[in-house]
């Protein structure tokens, strides 16, 4: 370790925790970060202060005004212009640390894309915002043996769980049945306390960074109410031998979709769609979105448009289209509906 | 008959509207029985209830362990926010 690099992280380094062996432990640790929204913004922020060497930060979305209150690395600026997430999450952070290598990822993690987005990580990060792709991370987590770190927020309280495939139980091993959308109230109706992001965001990246220095990982489900200021530690039983995904070993949510899925409603209330368009070998073909934008204009409202994504309302549904054709659609839970305005806009 | 308070978390009690319901059970009741009872006072919560991990004092026990008695009894629905 240089003396700069040992100057710098001096009260990291520090702690008996870490030391210098730590440290250089920790410079040399690939993280991936799923979601940069509330969660993700606090967890990428702080682990990019830690000295890792490689932070792979994975986020479909644009800054929106409404993100501010809770996502701490976007400005109004950002919301302004709607700029993807993961690039500016990226050109932030690059400032912080100039030796960290970021990977801004503007994707939608699902069955197909998972395993090269996340190849290279040694611990991934759970900041998403529905169960189905939890569970698809869960499922990719377990297959590979890579430890990730669950976490989720509802209103002021908020859960957060190390999952190390075979020594801990992994997601389903606790919640084997998905919550339905209609069981869930979302963040819009139930709100979100910002400082609870902040508590598990904490307790997240601790374990993160205890999981990369090898230090023992205390076992078990932290629940924080951070409303009352109360953290709850509950020791969890398992692995469980009949869980699905860690006992079985049946990885359904990995499966490749069917032609006939092509169109999924997701627990979060959008609709995926996932063009047919692929060439012998099965690679979807990319559409060049500056062209779509071109077509767009003046045809739709809210129109953003950037060579990663483009982004519009069209027919009362908002619609987001990325480069290898596949779009998100809500404000409908119709998936006919969905592949239709699909079609119309985006062409077949 | 042992009585039981159940502490709910989250969206739980967003929908129960209360922080904790009590509940009386038979010695030796289960996870499974003490859901089936809340499920059959609350009818509305059903949904949510089939998806919690339960805890009885600082454990989460399995569906089928026996309630020990004298534990409170936390209800955590998955979370899904982030």
């Amino acid at each position: 370790m240089d003396e700069a690099t040992r100057q710098r992280f001096s009260r990291q380094i520090a702690l008996p925790q870490v030391g210098a062996e730590g440290q250089e432990r920790l410079s040399s640790a690939r993280v991936a970060v799923v979601g940069l929204g509330a969660l993700g913004s606090n967890c990428a922020l702080l682990l990019a202060r830690a000295g890792l060497g490689l932070l792979t930060l994975i986020d479909r979305d644009t800054v929106e005004f409404h993100n501010l209150p809770r996502q701490t690395l976007f400005t109004e600026a950002d919301a302004a212009r709607h700029l993807p997430k993961a690039e500016v999450a990226a050109r932030r952070l690059a400032e912080v640390d100039g030796r960290l290598v970021l990977q801004p990822r503007i994707a939608d993690l699902e069955a197909d894309n998972i395993a090269p987005l996340l190849t290279e990580a040694e611990v991934v990060v759970d900041a998403t915002d529905n169960f189905e792709t939890r569970y698809l991370l869960n499922d990719w987590a377990v297959a590979r043996k890579v430890p990730w770190v669950y976490g989720g927020v509802f209103a002021t309280e908020g859960l957060c769980l190390a999952v190390v495939p075979g020594r801990t139980p992994c997601l389903r091993c606790l919640f084997p049945t998905p919550p339905t959308s209609t069981d869930l109230p979302s963040c819009e109706t139930a709100g979100v306390w910002t400082p609870t992001v902040g508590l598990v965001a904490a307790l997240q990246v601790s374990a993160v960074l205890r999981l990369l220095l090898e230090q023992e990982e205390p076992a078990g489900l932290a629940v924080v109410d951070g409303w009352k200021g109360r953290i709850d530690r509950f020791e969890v039983f398992g692995p469980d031998p009949g869980c699905p995904a860690c006992g079985a070993r049946h990885f359904e949510y990995l499966e490749e979709p069917a032609p006939a899925r092509a169109v999924r409603p997701c627990t979060d209330g959008s609709i995926r769609v996932r063009p047919f368009r692929t060439d012998r070998e099965g690679i979807p073909s990319r559409i060049d979105l500056m062209e779509l934008g071109r077509r767009l204009e003046g045809m739709v409202d809210d129109l953003v448009v950037h060579p990663s994504v483009v982004r519009f309302d069209a027919d009362g549904c908002r619609m987001t289209i990325f480069p290898d054709g596949r779009a998100v659609v809500r404000g409908t839970e119709d998936p006919t509906r969905a592949r239709t305005l699909y079609d119309r806009y985006v062409g077949s | 008959m042992i009585r039981y308070e159940v502490r709910l978390f989250a969206s739980l009690r967003e929908q129960a509207g209360v922080e904790t319901l009590d509940i009386e059970l038979p010695e030796g009741a289960t996870v499974a029985q003490l859901l089936e009872r809340l499920s059959a006072l609350r009818p509305d919560l059903a949904g949510g209830l089939r998806r919690v991990a339960v805890a009885a004092g600082q454990r989460i026990i399995p569906r089928d362990a026996p309630l020990p008695p004298g534990e409170e009894v936390a209800l955590l629905p998955p979370v899904s926010g982030g």
